[in-house]
């Protein structure tokens, strides 16, 4: 019921984000800020040059002086100075961009990435639990940082495991997890934006982690809990990941990750020894017959949904539009 | 309360405030009119209509999703005729194989090969599993594992996002992201239903055929080199509850097994899978937008 109450919060959290920023994107009817306004010019621009067209720009530089004044009477201090009669001689360079002036830069920012993980193909034992993250973009494509996951106290066994248990008459080896922790470069090849509805303008980007760090996990005691007892033991871990980030703003964003962390993981050891050790001890209760002779390779793969903070929150482009 | 579910509250709060923090420092900035010329203007302008009034046909290959006992790889085809360029409907169809997972494989070795209950059939383990596990070599996965054979889906598609991206600020390609949602007749193999006192007969370990229908829904991503050619990926799910395993692991009574095999054996499964495809549009010709 808890867990219930838990998850209605957070939807009700996320719908709370979700709805007010809608209206963030560059609306029609004129209420959009005139920066993104200005870009939607060089948006149309980029489409005319894409369909091998050039009226978008042509009409754009039309609107002369006139609107440029204008637009400095309401934003002054991002007004552009620009000698109109110089610039209108000067040789243009045809070429446009996919992406004119990125919206939502990365470059020198921080980001402060929490999450929450879920498990996608352990069908026995869920490991959800939340992770942040954080990173140090060196360029816009380039960043260097760490993660850290907490699973503890939330690892479930699922009825899956105990019916497949049941039916068959197998104790599958099972194992909890206790927290993780990478250091991780992130590669961020592709920007864009998507017009919704064809109304407001969103810009998302992809991107590629390589991570490697440590994990914490045990077996499950399940052929003979009687005896076992395991404690927690640090194996090293590495992986990658792949995800979108959809930026609300110029510093918010939602993201979502599939992310596999690999290790070689210790597994309850499927017999029971029997006899006795030289001090009479029964073999059963002697740790070291608890773990089975080989570690096992594995693969966690988890996706991780969460928000984006970059900080700081503004800057100034080097060059204007 | 749990630390889990601290953490789970924890976590719905600070979304909450980001919302909070996120819409107030942004509203404010959406006052200021436009009055020159881009006063009113689209959002976006002569964009170009890769679906509207034209058809998609996309072979696909599309395989299944976090399985518990067989994979599936499904191979058919999409045609869909779209009227606008964010509304469309059409068909969905594959047909393909299936295969035993690791976890299969394992029973199949350790509780069916290794404890060969044909020779030792007395055994405790064998007598508890005479109802849900067959006897023989890869019997598993010929006589009581399920699978889905085969798959048709009418499904409306709509297109709500439409946009572009670049790679590194260089290459770039013009891409839309598209939701579809529609009725799905799926073929299934099932193992055989069988009454109590007749299911540890080696005869009721065999599968039979199921027509059930349900709903299947999902979003792609679609990207557009040319004006004729596109391709992508799509992320399905197919809601049905049917008996992956063959075993006996409820009855009338709920969740305690009955020695028969019926429909109470069946669970919820959401049937992910992930589509790749290549997309042919036509007409060749394309339409801009104003």
């Amino acid at each position: 019921m808890r867990k219930n109450q838990a998850g209605v919060g957070l939807s009700v959290a996320l719908a709370l984000l979700l709805a007010p920023l809608d209206s963030f994107a560059q609306e029609k009817k004129g209420a959009a800020k005139a920066e993104e306004a200005a870009e939607e010019s060089a948006e149309s621009a980029a489409d005319s040059s894409e369909g091998g067209e050039a009226g978008g720009e042509a009409g754009g530089e039309e609107s002369g002086s006139g609107s440029l004044e204008e637009l400095c009477k309401i934003d002054p201090e991002n007004c552009v100075k620009v000698d109109m009669d110089a610039a209108s001689k000067r040789d243009i360079d045809a070429d446009m961009y996919a992406v004119q002036q990125i919206w939502a830069l990365r470059a020198k920012r921080f980001e402060i990435n929490p999450y929450v993980g879920v498990t996608m193909n352990d069908q026995f034992v869920a490991h959800p639990g939340p992770g942040i993250g954080l990173n140090y973009y060196f360029l816009h494509w380039l960043a260097g940082g760490v993660n850290a996951n907490v699973y503890a106290g939330m690892n479930s066994e699922s009825n899956f495991n105990f019916e497949t248990s049941r039916a068959a008459r197998v104790g599958q080896p099972i194992t909890e997890y206790q927290w993780n922790a990478n250091a991780n470069v992130t590669f961020v090849p592709a920007y864009g934006k998507f017009a919704a509805f064809s109304n407001f303008i969103f810009h998302y980007d992809f991107y590629f982690t390589l991570g490697a760090g440590a994990v914490s996990t045990r077996p499950i005691a399940v052929v003979d809990p009687d005896n076992r007892t395991f404690a927690f033991s640090v194996k090293p871990t590495f992986g990658g990941a792949m995800g979108i980030r959809i930026f609300f703003t110029r510093y918010l964003a939602a993201m979502l990750e599939v992310r596999d962390y690999i290790f070689w993981e210790d597994l309850e050891n499927p017999s029971i020894a029997t006899g006795f050790n030289s001090a009479g001890r029964p073999l059963a209760q002697d740790p070291s017959t608890w773990l089975a002779g080989d570690s096992s390779f594995t693969n966690n793969v988890q996706a991780q949904l969460g928000l984006s903070v970059f900080l700081p929150f503004s800057w100034s482009y080097v060059q204007a539009k | 309360m749990t630390i889990k579910h601290s953490i789970l509250a924890g976590l719905a709060g600070l979304v909450a405030g980001l919302a909070v923090v996120g819409s107030a420092s942004e509203a404010s900035a959406q006052e200021i009119q436009i009055t020159g010329p881009l006063a009113g203007a689209k959002a976006v302008r002569r964009l170009r209509l890769h679906r509207d009034r034209r058809f998609d046909i996309a072979p696909h290959a599309t395989f299944t999703l976090l399985d518990e006992f067989r994979r599936h790889a499904l191979f058919g085809a999409r045609v869909n005729y779209h009227f606008t360029d964010w509304f469309g409907a059409g068909l969905w169809g594959a047909g393909g194989i299936s295969y035993n997972t690791g976890l299969a494989d394992e029973l199949q070795t350790k509780a069916v090969d290794n404890r060969n209950c044909a020779a030792n059939p007395d055994t405790l383990a064998c007598k508890r599993t005479a109802v849900s596990l067959c006897r023989g070599s890869e019997c598993l996965g010929n006589s009581q594992l399920g699978s889905i054979v085969w798959m048709v889906a009418p499904q409306a598609t709509f297109v709500p996002f439409r946009g572009k991206f670049s790679l590194f600020g260089q290459a770039f390609m013009d891409a839309d992201i598209s939701l579809f949602v529609g009725p799905a007749i799926l073929g299934i193999n099932e193992r055989a239903e069988c009454a109590k006192g007749t299911c540890a007969n080696p005869a009721a370990f065999a599968l039979e055929s199921r027509v059930t229908a349900t709903a299947t829904f999902g979003l792609g991503f679609n990207f557009y080199p040319t004006d004729y050619i596109s391709f992508g990926a799509e992320f399905r799910g197919t809601p049905t509850t049917w008996n992956t395993s063959g075993f006996d692991i409820a009855g009338e009574a709920g969740n305690t097994p009955d020695d028969a095999i019926d429909s109470n054996d069946r669970s919820f499964h959401f049937n992910p899978m992930v589509s790749i495809f290549a997309s042919f549009q036509l007409p060749t010709e394309i339409e801009v937008s104003d």
